[in-house]
């Protein structure tokens, strides 16, 4: 425990740059969403997926 | 993008924070992996020719590369200082780590950035960072000065940068590379069209640099810390190419005419700085000068506005980068050792440090574009470009690889071989830490070998 709790001391920096990477991946995939939120719901041009395709354009 | 932006952001609070045993290893660890993640780049899925994008950050195959160069290089920066800068005091430290790690912040907003009044911002951005690193960590007076002339030539290069792109904002309505590749072509017809042209490109033109305002450059290179250095050859001349490759693509319909002083210039400069590397007796010098010749083929080959030549100076661009900031660091090893740039007092190191010399001879051999490593391709794709364009190039490029090799050769002989003289019996043995920064540079050019494509720009 006592090892525990002097680990923590000298290494709880290392938790920044992990925490930036979760809220970098966070915000890239919340901005890719809203980039996206209108792909292929045009009434005039929206078209069928071909087999196996995931989405119109990426 | 922000995957990559905000964990090196982090990055500050960890070096001030992390204990002072474990600050070395904390920020070469962290940096490496974000330098691992930002590998993730390379993969690319998107069919819009741009990807990773919010509004302001985007990434496309032009910028990818030099994303991943600039990453790539902040590990391997601290990992090149750590013996010279450790004894300082404990806040000195941190304070120059904390810098290097704000120059990579400012290259990837840089190389990332969509609106191109933003890329100026963060291209002048970049010069505070190197400057108090040349300045402050210099080892001679004469740092001074180079810092003098690294801002002011740099400077007065972009402002008439920052007045063409007001002039555009004004005429076009916008500054965003998403639209302004489909605006109305222009035709340069009057003289104030034609200034318009040269101030556009004058900036980076100082950056590359091509020979005539290349006189910064070797000052700043000599005078600077390993780490300043091994970013200016690295990745800071490459901002000049990219910022002239994107402003190319508007400046168009080809401008032929207004091209060609420059494509002279740049073709003299291989030759010119390749004869002064010949006499030179400065190791640092030397190097700094086979970078102003390295550049020079590139800026001929953006300059000259095809496929070939765009691809093949972006190939070159990420080749030299690793090869030149891996003959940096070498020469660091043997400055750190015997205390001099001087090559004549330093020789016969083969005799002493083997294994080093094994380094030397790689990446002396990068440097001289050796087949297959991607030095060569590029070379040649430039070179074939050129070729195309007027044939009496040929004899400019052709004895630029001439004189390139023999500059190799003669660094190589002069540092490695020959009699070892007496005062220097006694060295230093070699780091595993220095092998492991020669290795990580090394290892990125040959893999590139293998796959090449990943720095074809738009050509893939």
């Amino acid at each position: 425990m006592v090892n525990f709790a002097a680990l923590m001391r000298d290494h709880w920096v290392n938790i920044f740059v992990p925490l930036g990477f979760v809220i970098g991946i966070y915000m890239d995939s919340a901005q890719d969403q809203k980039l996206t939120a209108f792909r292929n719901k045009s009434a005039l041009y929206s078209r069928e997926l071909k087999p196996g395709g995931e989405v119109t354009w990426k | 993008m922000l995957k990559i932006l905000i964990p090196t952001l982090m990055l500050f609070p960890t070096i001030w924070f992390s204990p002072a045993k474990w600050l070395w290893t904390t920020s070469i660890a962290q940096s490496l992996v974000i330098a691992l993640a930002s590998l993730s780049w390379l993969k690319w899925s998107s069919e819009t020719g741009w990807s990773s994008s919010n509004l302001y950050l985007a990434t496309d195959p032009l910028s990818t590369p030099l994303l991943v160069l600039t990453c790539w290089l902040l590990p391997l920066m601290v990992l090149a200082s750590q013996n010279h800068i450790s004894p300082e005091p404990l806040n000195r430290q941190r304070t120059y780590i904390s810098l290097l790690v704000s120059l990579q912040m400012f290259l990837i907003l840089a190389f990332g950035a969509t609106e191109i009044i933003m890329f100026y911002i963060m291209f002048e951005a970049t010069l505070l960072p190197t400057l108090i690193i040349i300045t402050r960590w210099g080892n001679q007076t004469e740092r001074l000065n180079a810092g003098t002339y690294f801002l002011f030539y740099t400077l007065a290069g972009s402002l008439p940068l920052l007045v063409a792109l007001l002039l555009l904002q004004n005429d076009s309505g916008t500054l965003s590379m998403f639209t302004l590749q489909y605006t109305q072509p222009m035709h340069l017809l009057t003289w104030g069209n034609k200034l318009w042209w040269a101030a556009c490109l004058l900036a980076f033109l100082v950056k590359m640099p091509v020979y005539g305002v290349h006189l910064w450059l070797p000052k700043a290179h000599v005078e600077a810390p390993i780490a300043g250095s091994m970013i200016l050859a690295a990745v800071l001349l490459k901002l000049g190419g990219y910022g002239m490759m994107r402003m190319m693509v508007m400046l168009d319909p080809l401008t032929k005419e207004l091209a060609y002083p420059f494509i002279v210039l740049a073709l003299w400069g291989i030759i010119m700085t390749g004869s002064i590397c010949l006499r030179q007796t400065d190791l640092k010098s030397l190097i700094a000068y086979s970078s102003v010749g390295h550049m020079g083929l590139v800026a001929g080959g953006i300059l000259i506005q095809t496929p070939w030549g765009f691809t093949g100076a972006i190939i070159l661009m990420i080749a030299h980068g690793l090869a030149s900031s891996a003959l940096f660091c070498l020469a660091n090893t043997s400055y750190e050792r015997t205390h001099s740039r001087t090559m004549l007092l330093a020789r016969g190191m083969q005799m002493i440090l083997p294994l080093m010399t094994t380094w030397w001879f790689v990446a002396s051999l990068a440097n001289l574009a050796l087949p297959p490593l991607p030095n060569l391709m590029g070379e040649l794709m430039i070179i074939t470009s050129m070729f195309n364009w007027s044939h009496w190039t040929l004899l400019l490029t052709g004895l630029g690889t001439l004189i390139t090799a023999s500059y190799s050769l003669y660094l190589f002989l002069m540092t490695q071989r020959g009699p070892l003289p007496s005062h220097i019996i006694a060295l230093e043995p070699t780091h595993t830490r220095e092998h492991l920064l020669i290795t990580l540079h090394l290892i990125p050019i040959i893999l590139l070998i293998l796959k090449p494509e990943l720095m074809w720009g738009w050509c893939f």
